[in-house]
């Protein structure tokens, strides 16, 4: 008996998946993945071909990376999102980048903890259409009548009957997510690998413009992502609009705590320089035009639910030239382009 | 040589004006410079890194730039001398308090560091040239960057 227990002991540590190599650039803590769906290399890789398969939507013609384009930082350039059947969402597609590092996702649900949670509001989602899947079988239909999905479900999910399931193709979708990590832009080469010259001179000083009192950008933009940090840190009332149209009205749609409304989540500033237009709505259309709107105090500053954060303040012209470079020294060519995140089809 | 290099740049960045003034109720007001304070005893406190990789601060220990100072320490810390609190500013106007009984090893015996390395070699950015690490700390708000003075303050003389 015992002999056969240490059998199956060894065959169950030889068939184990190996322990998913995160290659985490220096200064980047480990991300949390939930317990019941383990970062693997194949997951990853099936959840990349479903990330950008078109098929997965209700006409053919859009894919998770409709929104979220890898030369734009997986936004899309656009103030809101339009859905497969033209269908415009109210607010913007955030960036992919680092979400793996995210307590809480989207731009105004507290409650949104986990990616695969998350994927399905873009493909089930009718409020507005986004890629418009029904609830049909027909994605499960689809993907065991592939091949390639056929070998890649098989070997991702080994020994399950029937793996071709909606909460396997989120699973999927959402490793593939956690995997796209960015942390060599020029700023990372800077500070975390000590190459002096990675970054000017004008960066250098931008870079104690955004942490200085004065301007305290890293206070609601912090740690190494550059992010608002935990649920209760995330979300902040900029003054943008007083009140905050229907249906942005920030997380006070979950919540129903009036102190909460026009509260948004802060996005990393991690390749912000390529994610215009900003703020939830795309309503702000540069980095510059970003500044004016803080160094106002917001352009609706009267607002009671503004952050006592956005007091504005003020800043030279070298100054304010000096924190766009710094700004911008916070894009990762790398992540634009690897390879690893791009379409495979 | 490299290394080299890089030390020279530390105390040529501090010899181009940028000191560590330590003002107020001190019986020695100080304005220490790169070389001063690398003549003074060095301490190295190591502390975790977001990434988990343990980071090592080098520098010279608050209270002993203090006691330089002639600020009260050991037996002479009592009575009024305990409402002295040290006032911490930075180069952009931060500011953070310190109490002269939570740095006495008699008190609180809290291990304050006025950090001028990381991992060996100079700080720099906003986090430089001097910085305080707060290792017992739990918030890092005190870890005060671009440190530039030490102001004593006593309220009861």
């Amino acid at each position: 008996m015992r002999f056969w227990l240490l059998i199956l002991c060894c065959f169950s540590l030889c068939a184990a998946e190996p322990e998913y190599n995160w290659n985490l650039p220096k200064g980047f803590p480990k991300p949390k993945v939930p317990p019941d769906n383990p970062m693997t290399a194949a997951k990853v890789e099936l959840g990349r071909y479903l990330f950008y398969d078109t098929r997965l939507s209700i006409n053919g013609q859009s894919s998770c990376a409709t929104c979220h384009k890898q030369e734009l930082a997986f936004t899309d350039g656009k103030p809101v999102g339009v859905g497969t059947t033209g269908e415009k969402h109210s607010r913007g597609a955030m960036s992919l980048v680092n979400v793996a590092y995210s307590e809480v996702l989207t731009w105004s649900n507290p409650g949104l903890k986990t990616l695969e949670e998350q994927a399905l509001t873009p493909m089930f989602g009718e409020h507005p259409v986004e890629l418009g899947l029904k609830r049909d079988g027909g994605v499960e239909k689809m993907l065991k009548s592939d091949a390639p999905y056929q070998a890649m479900f098989a070997n991702t999910f080994p020994g399950e009957a029937d793996p071709f399931t909606i909460t396997n193709v989120t699973r999927a979708i959402a490793s593939f997510e956690r995997s796209i990590i960015s942390g060599h832009s020029p700023y990372d080469r800077y500070h975390y690998y000590r190459e002096d010259d990675a970054v000017s001179e004008s960066a250098k000083r931008g870079e104690i413009v955004y942490f200085s009192t004065n301007v305290h950008c890293f206070r609601c933009h912090g740690g190494f992502n550059f992010s608002g940090g935990g649920e209760d840190g995330a979300f902040h009332n900029t003054g943008l609009y007083n009140p905050y149209p229907e249906p942005n009205v920030g997380i006070f749609e979950y919540t129903k705590r009036p102190e909460d409304r026009g509260k948004f989540k802060a996005p990393t500033l991690r390749n912000i320089a390529v994610t215009a237009p900003y703020m939830h709505d795309g309503s702000i259309e540069t980095l510059d035009k970003v500044l004016d709107h803080y160094a106002a105090g917001g352009r609706a500053k009267d607002n009671p639910q503004k952050d006592p954060l956005i007091g504005g303040f003020e800043l030279t012209a070298d100054e304010r030239h000096d924190l766009i470079e710094f700004l911008r020294s916070l894009t990762d060519e790398a992540v634009l382009h690897d390879p690893r995140f791009s379409n495979p089809w | 040589m490299l290394r080299s290099f890089a030390i020279l740049l530390f105390f040529v960045t501090l010899a181009a004006g940028q000191t560590l003034t330590i003002s107020g109720d001190v019986a020695t007001p100080l304005t220490l410079k790169a070389e001063d304070l690398a003549s003074m005893p060095r301490q190295t406190v190591t502390i975790p890194d977001a990434d988990g990789t343990k980071v090592e601060y080098e520098g010279v220990e608050l209270r002993e730039i203090l006691k330089r100072a002639g600020a009260e320490t050991g037996q002479k810390l009592r009575g009024k001398a305990l409402s002295t609190y040290v006032l911490a500013k930075a180069k952009d106007g931060y500011e953070v308090v310190f109490t002269l009984g939570e740095i006495d090893q008699s008190f609180g015996n809290a291990s304050i560091l006025v950090a001028d390395k990381r991992d060996g070699k100079p700080l720099f950015g906003y986090q430089g040239p001097l910085r305080l690490v707060c290792p017992n700390d739990k918030a890092g708000a005190r870890s005060v960057r671009m440190l530039e003075t030490l102001e004593v303050v006593r309220l009861q003389k």
